[in-house]
């Protein structure tokens, strides 16, 4: 019963980090794959923040994820103020040397990770009421995204996505919203990752490597990039999938791997047979559709 | 004060080191010039021509020669299907940006999952020695491995240079990167100097594997680092001119390999980052050199200006 439970506390808290990814890449088309930097951001942050100075958790989660906002928009203002081709280089770059950074640090525990973050909720009910504290943040992050694309703010965001220099010929300033858009996103990424820190007790650099990107990525695409509903159910199916994989009792130096293969198939999959993912329409228009970004190719 | 033939070994490892860099730089440069395409493919094509070199070396027991073109066949054969069955499938659909970013950069990932699972994660040599007989020239130890990568870089380069400047084939590739409509309204397929670069990018790729995994080690996820190098290298240069990219390659690993006086040890592998950061902040469109300019001794008409400017750049 306490395994179910802990895989729903995962489910939950990858439920606010796909589709805090979803509305950075979905909905505002920006090619990033630095989104589990962030959530390591607020991980550490949160983590830190309560083991030196004994704050409580919910603070500490707040300040992880004010730590991941403020280090989204120093990244977006250096990357797009060139071009949004950009963001996806420095991304990547920023994503691999804050992982050098956090690795070399004996404060942050170094390449073995950080443990002793301080356990706010104990006894029998401990993983019950994470699982409910997670699953009112998965839902009170979908909400927030709905609300934010439904209203003229999302429609700004839409706009800015799919015709750029004609939302900018229209006077509306797109840097400054994309930098908004990438803030919202990667902030709430990193709330996610205190509260994943305040759970496990355990952090390491290592969980936030390239390979967490693709399966970012995964649950986006194969639920259906720019829909509410597809982050939620590709974070449900990307987390139970691999489950079953663990009862076959395999070494991690196959599972691991197994598991990315699993992955990064089924995004190519999607990428040529469903683009629109599982719940988009394929009738609409799709951020994966012409145009959306400058990035990527003369095709 | 560091002694003076110190500095100079440093700037000679520095160099002969990063012509690896400078062959994989060219091939990710060249194709991101023509496709205008970030091909992160690249970093699962060169584990995969690495990885397929290394097999035929050290499990079939097979001459060098024969690894090479496995490295080789590896590289430009998965370079040439992912060309045919994925970029140009995408072109067709006329897909957005996003989805050939997604689509390279999860490409990647794939191989380098396979890889990790076929051939572990730790770190493999092409051959079980990497010591390399050393020379001493004037105080500076030159090694043969060095002098090897020197002439297998000078030729390529060279070749490269030759065939895109003076072959009717590579100057068709010139017009497709500079204007692919206007280039097929000549009768000139794009889709041909696509799969035509996706081949020279396999050959560069292999060869610049062949130098990394003599000198080192290599494991499935180190080619996402040296992408990141090309990427830099080729941003640093200015997008489109791919000899000037594969020069700042030779800078950033000279840089690289100076800094070991000021940094420690540790801190050597975020030096890249900060070069990137630099780049993009400082160097957006790349480093541009003045050009000397020729005073007529009359005024010249403004087409002939206009028409050496047109001259490509490569």
């Amino acid at each position: 019963m306490e395994y179910i439970l802990t895989m729903g506390v995962l489910i939950a808290i990858f439920i606010i980090l796909a589709s805090s990814y979803n509305l950075v890449i979905g909905y505002g088309g920006l090619a990033s794959v630095a989104h589990p930097i962030f959530y390591a951001l607020g991980a550490y942050g949160a983590s830190l923040l309560s083991i030196h100075t004994g704050m409580p958790a919910p603070i500490s989660v707040v300040f992880g994820g004010l730590v991941a906002m403020i280090a989204s928009v120093l990244l977006a203002l250096s990357a797009l103020r060139v071009s949004g081709d950009y963001l996806l280089i420095v991304s990547l770059g920023f994503q691999l040397g804050i992982l050098q950074v956090i690795k070399n640090f004996e404060f942050t525990g170094g390449a073995g990770g950080l443990s002793s973050i301080p356990s706010t909720i104990t006894g029998p009910l401990r993983t019950p009421i994470y699982l409910a504290i997670s699953a009112a943040g998965a839902a009170l992050t979908v909400w927030l995204i709905y609300r934010i694309v439904h209203g003229p703010y999302g429609r700004a965001i839409t706009a800015m996505r799919d015709e750029e220099l004609a939302f900018s010929a229209l006077g509306r300033n797109a840097t400054s919203l994309k930098v908004v858009v990438f803030a919202i996103g990667c902030g709430i990424a990193g709330m996610a990752g205190g509260l994943y820190a305040f759970y496990f007790q355990y952090i390491s650099p290592e969980q936030y490597e390239i390979l967490q990107s693709a399966s970012l990525l995964t649950m986006v695409v194969l639920g259906g990039m720019g829909t509410t509903w597809g982050p939620v159910l590709g974070a449900v199916l990307l987390i139970a999938l691999p489950q079953l994989i663990t009862f076959l009792n395999l070494p991690p130096s196959v599972m691991a791997p197994l598991q990315g293969i699993i992955f990064t198939s089924l995004v190519l999959l999607f990428l040529f047979w469903r683009p629109a993912g599982l719940v988009g329409n394929a009738q609409k228009r799709s951020p994966l559709a012409a145009g959306t970004q400058d990035l990527g190719g003369s095709a | 004060m560091t002694d003076p033939i110190v500095l100079l070994q440093i700037l000679w490892t520095g160099t002969v080191t990063s012509l690896s860099l400078v062959l994989l730089t060219i091939a990710f440069s060249l194709t991101q010039k023509v496709t205008g395409l970030w091909n992160f493919a690249q970093a699962g094509f060169m584990g995969l021509s690495f990885y397929a070199m290394y097999w035929v070396l050290n499990h079939l027991q097979l001459p060098l020669a024969v690894a090479l073109a496995a490295g080789f066949v590896a590289a430009a054969g998965i370079g040439y299907l992912t060309e045919v069955f994925g970029l140009d499938v995408l072109r067709a659909r006329n897909s957005g940006n996003l989805t050939f970013f997604i689509f390279t950069f999860i490409l990647a990932e794939f191989i380098i999952y396979w890889l990790a699972l076929l051939f572990g994660t730790e770190p493999q040599t092409l051959f079980k020695s990497i010591f390399s007989p050393v020379h001493i020239v004037g105080g500076i130890a030159i090694s043969d491995w060095d002098l090897q990568a020197v002439s297998i870089a000078a030729v390529m380069v060279a070749a490269l240079w030759l065939y895109l400047g003076w072959t009717k084939q590579g100057q068709c590739i010139i017009a497709v990167s500079d204007n692919a409509k206007l280039a097929e309204l000549y009768g000139i397929s794009a889709e041909r100097a696509y799969r035509i670069v996706a081949i020279i990018s396999g050959l560069f790729i292999c060869a610049g594997m062949y130098l990394v995994g003599s000198r080192g080690g290599v494991t499935p996820n180190s080619p996402f680092e040296l992408v990141l190098t090309a990427t830099i290298a080729t941003l640093l240069g200015g997008m489109g001119r791919v000899f000037t990219a594969a020069a700042s390659a030779i800078i950033i690993a000279i840089l690289q390999s100076f800094s070991v006086l000021f940094i420690s040890a540790r801190w050597q592998a975020l030096l890249l980052y900060i070069f990137l950061f630099v780049t993009i902040v400082l160097f957006p469109r790349g480093i541009r050199f003045a050009r000397r300019k020729i005073i007529p001794a009359e005024p010249a008409p403004p087409a002939v200006a206009v028409a050496a400017d047109a001259t490509p750049e490569v």
